[in-house]
Parts: C-alpha cells; sequence; structure tokens
C-alpha cells in the first residue's frame, strides 16, 4: 500500500458526522426527558 | 427525581463533550501525520472510541438484563433500555465511520471486516430488541422478554464475531487499525474518556426516561373529577 | 417421561397441520425459484449460489413454521393451561423445540432435489449434506422457538419474529451456506470440519441458554 494524500474530506466528514449525531442524539433525550417531566407536572397537579 | 438527580447526568455530559473538544483538537491539529495513512488516519481518533463505548454500553447492557432477571426491580430495566438505545446509536455511529474510513483505505465503502460486519448485526439485533419493547404493552412482560434477548443477543456476540471471521478469512486479508504508535496515545485515549462521560450521562438520563415513563403506565388511574376537558 | 409427551404432542400436532407444512413447502420451492431470476439463466453462477439459495429459502420458510407451532397454544389460552399442569416448561421449550427441528429438517430435505434440478447441482456427498442440514434446522429451531413463544404472545408477532431471529441466526447461515457449499462444489482444502463444529457449537449454546430463560417467557 502506498502513501494516501490528502483525504481531508474524509477527516472532516467522520468528525462532522460523530458531533452530529452524538449532539443531535442527546439532544433527543433531553427533549424526551422535558417531555416526561411536563407529563409528570401535568398528571400530578391534575389531581 | 430530584433537581440535583438530572444535573449528574448534565454534568457528566458538559465533561465529555469539553474532552471531546479537547481531544478531536488535538488529533486534528497537533498530532503527527502517520507514515502511510496520512491524514486518513486522524479518522481513528475518533472511530476508535466509539468502538470502545459501544461494544461498553452494549456489555452494561447485557450486566442490566442479568440484573433485571436474576434481582428484578424496575431500575435495571430502564437501565436496560437506555443502555441498549445508547449502545445502538453508538453502533450506527461506528458503521457510518468504519464506511468513512474504509473508502479511502480500502476503496470500497464496506470491506466486511469482521469487527464491524459483527457491529452492523448487533445493530439489528439489539434495534430488534428495542421494536420489541415496543410492542409489549404489558410493562413486566416488556422487561422480563427484553431482558432474555439481551442476554441471548449478546451471548450470540463471539459466536457471530468468529464466524464472520472465518468467512472472510477466505477471501481477503486486511489489517485493522489496531497498532497505534505512542505519538498517537494521548489524543486518543482523552477522546476516549471524552465519549465514556458522555455516554455515561445519555445513559442516565436516558435511563430516568424510562423510569418515568414506567411511573405513568404503573400509576394507578386517576380518581375522576370535573376536569375532562383538560388533557 | 415429560419430554417424550411434550415431543408426541408437537408431532401430533404437526401432522393433524400438515396442510399447514405442505403449504410451507410450496413457499420454500417458489422461493427457490425466483431466487434464480436475481441471477439470470447463468447456469455457472446458479451452481456456485446454490448453497446460499436453499438455505435463504430454509430462512424464510422456517418463519412461517415457528410462528405457527405456538398458534395452538395460543389459542383457547391452551398455554396457560398447559403451564397449570405439572409440567416443567423445560420439557414444553425442547418437546416443541424438537418437533420444529424435525419439520424444518424434513423441509431442507424436500427442497434438496429442486435444488439439485433448478441450479444443476451435483450431490457427491448427500450423507453429509443431510448431516448439515440437520445441524443448521436445530440452529434455527433453538433460538426460533423461544423467539416464536415470545412473539406469539404479541400483537406483531409477524414483524417481530423475524426480526429477532434473523440476527441472530447469521452464524447458522455463514456455517451451513458454507458448508453445503463444500459438499456441493468440492472441499479441496478441508475446511468442512471447522464449519461442522461452529454449526454444533452455536446449537449446544443455544439450545441450553434458550432452554434455560424458556420459564421466564412463558410465566404469567
Amino acid at each position: 500500500m502506498g502513501v494516501i494524500e490528502g483525504g481531508w474530506e474524509f477527516v472532516w466528514a467522520a468528525y462532522g458526522v460523530t458531533a452530529a449525531v452524538l449532539a443531535g442524539y442527546a439532544f433527543s433525550i433531553h427533549l424526551r426527558y422535558r417531555a416526561e417531566r411536563r407529563r409528570r407536572e401535568r398528571e400530578r397537579s391534575a389531581t | 427525581m430530584e433537581r440535583n438527580g438530572e444535573m449528574r447526568a448534565y454534568v457528566l455530559g458538559a465533561i465529555g463533550v469539553a474532552l471531546l473538544v479537547w481531544g478531536s483538537w488535538w488529533g486534528l491539529f497537533w498530532a503527527p501525520r502517520e507514515s502511510f495513512m496520512g491524514d486518513v488516519q486522524r479518522i481513528m481518533y475518533v472511530h476508535v472510541p466509539v468502538a470502545w463505548n459501544a461494544m461498553l454500553a452494549l456489555t452494561f447492557a447485557f450486566a442490566c438484563a442479568l440484573a433485571s432477571l436474576l434481582r428484578g426491580g424496575w431500575k435495571w430495566d430502564s437501565r436496560l433500555e437506555a443502555a441498549m438505545e445508547v449502545g445502538v446509536a453508538l453502533a450506527v455511529l461506528l458503521c457510518i465511520l468504519g464506511s468513512i474510513w474504509a473508502k479511502p483505505t480500502w476503496g470500497v465503502w464496506w470491506d466486511w471486516d469482521p469487527r464491524l460486519t459483527t457491529t452492523a448485526i448487533m445493530v439489528s439485533a439489539f434495534a430488534g430488541i428495542l421494536a420489541l419493547r415496543h410492542f409489549v404493552d404489558d410493562p413486566v412482560k416488556r422487561a422480563t422478554w427484553s431482558a432474555v434477548a439481551a442476554i441471548v443477543a449478546f451471548v450470540d456476540v463471539p459466536i457471530v464475531y468468529f464466524s464472520v471471521r472465518w468467512w472472510n478469512s477466505l477471501h481477503q486479508l486486511q489489517s485493522s487499525p489496531e497498532t497505534v504508535s505512542r505519538a498517537f496515545h494521548w489524543p486518543l485515549r482523552i477522546n476516549a474518556f471524552g465519549i465514556l462521560f458522555l455516554m455515561a450521562g445519555m445513559i442516565d438520563l436516558r435511563a430516568r426516561v424510562a423510569a418515568l415513563r414506567l411511573e405513568g403506565e404503573l400509576a394507578p388511574p386517576l380518581p375522576e373529577s370535573g376536569r375532562e376537558g383538560v388533557r | 417421561m415429560q419430554l417424550v409427551a411434550a415431543v408426541h404432542k408437537d408431532l401430533l400436532l404437526q401432522w393433524r397441520g400438515r396442510a399447514q407444512a405442505i403449504a410451507i413447502f410450496v413457499f420454500g420451492a417458489t422461493s427457490l425459484l425466483l431466487f434464480s431470476f436475481a441471477i439470470g439463466p447463468n447456469a455457472e453462477a446458479l451452481r456456485q449460489h446454490a448453497a446460499g439459495f436453499i438455505w435463504l429459502a430454509l430462512l424464510l420458510s422456517s418463519t412461517l413454521t415457528l410462528a405457527e407451532s405456538f398458534q395452538s397454544e395460543m389459542e383457547e389460552h391452551a398455554l396457560e393451561g398447559l403451564l397449570l399442569l405439572p409440567a416443567d416448561a423445560r420439557a414444553l421449550y425442547y418437546g416443541k423445540a424438537l418437533a420444529n427441528w424435525a419439520q424444518l429438517t424434513l423441509l431442507g430435505v424436500a427442497l434438496v432435489p429442486l435444488t439439485v434440478v433448478l441450479y444443476d447441482a451435483p450431490l457427491p456427498r448427500a450423507g453429509g449434506l443431510l448431516g448439515i442440514i440437520m445441524l443448521g434446522a436445530a440452529g434455527l429451531s433453538g433460538p426460533g422457538t423461544l423467539y416464536a413463544a415470545m412473539t406469539s404472545q404479541t400483537r406483531a408477532q409477524q414483524t417481530l419474529l423475524p426480526l429477532l431471529l434473523f440476527p441472530l441466526v447469521v452464524p447458522v447461515l455463514l456455517a451451513s451456506v458454507k458448508a453445503t457449499s463444500l459438499l456441493i462444489l468440492g472441499d479441496p482444502m478441508g475446511q468442512l470440519r471447522s464449519w461442522t463444529i461452529l454449526l454444533v457449537c452455536f446449537d449446544a449454546i443455544h439450545w441450553s441458554v434458550c432452554g434455560l430463560l424458556f420459564d421466564r417467557v412463558v410465566e404469567d
């Protein structure tokens, strides 16, 4: 195998996808948590 | 769920992100170029940490499944759900990164590397168990069955790995990015801990989501009140 | 002995439902025909892939066999009735799994002549092929019976059973296809033994683990 020249677009793609997936997924957990908390507050105040 | 309870998850996540930013900066701009792979090798600084942590998450899921079956208790079921979902997310990311690595290195988007292929199969297996959870309404059955399925799936992993490795070895010899020389250790380690902390935070928060949902399912029905219009 | 009684019950159920079994065979046969369209009428290529096709057909048909195997238990709540008897859940599992294994082996054997005809596959070692079919069928019916029991109690069995089973039985597919291919096309490097050992290990591990876990899956 020879030396690979360049290839920076793959490096950026890798880091970009990683950041996007981790950030997006973490944010979705955060949103779901908020929704569940709100639902619980609503049910508690309804009694 | 007290206020400080959930803060732990966010703090863990914040530490993780900080470490990841540091490690990635180091890996992208300070670490030297590798002799054969050139700059493409920098993908390793995210690929390997994600791989380690994906396996860790699914191993933790296996432990939660055992605890859920043997000791019972709803918190293990919530953790199982969280660990499986986070594990699947990381494993999917791992497959994408594996593709991005394979193209400039091997010229194809997928080279049937045994570890990556096993990961893809694990994604299907555990995504299937998450789907199973979706279709079971009884919380007790859901907890028991997903624990059973998780145990069977995890026990299968080494068999899958070996079978794919034998199957593939007949076709091509390949080396995977395994040996990393000393100069490249630090960004790798920092990113590995970064993802570890972030993952711990995500599992923690996701388990709370599962626990809250369960609480809603198991709670006795509310008494009739005059507020039917409010929902 | 409970196990003998369980096997007897399940084989009897299968015999009574043999119309279904014949229909599943037709499904498998049709699949074999359809697969050949993916390759085209190229005799050499078809022969190369014959092993893969027969196992894919068997895999797809197994979801029908396995799903159907718990149908009678689901009707009239027969499952609860069986569990109320002083019978070990494990005997129930192994009885069902053995009956399913028998049916899948029969199906595999029935598909072989079609494979020979459609794909011009030679059969130099028919005895070995029977052995591989039996080992592969065991690999499908072991975990398959566990998951069939589970998913028959949900409302989405048709989707969930293959979804859960297929990733799990990848080693069975790989090993059976490779072993069958070696038996049909020749084995110059003597690899058959390693694949057979893989199948045996898979079967041993899964038949024990799934048997152990079965009572948790059918308890109330």
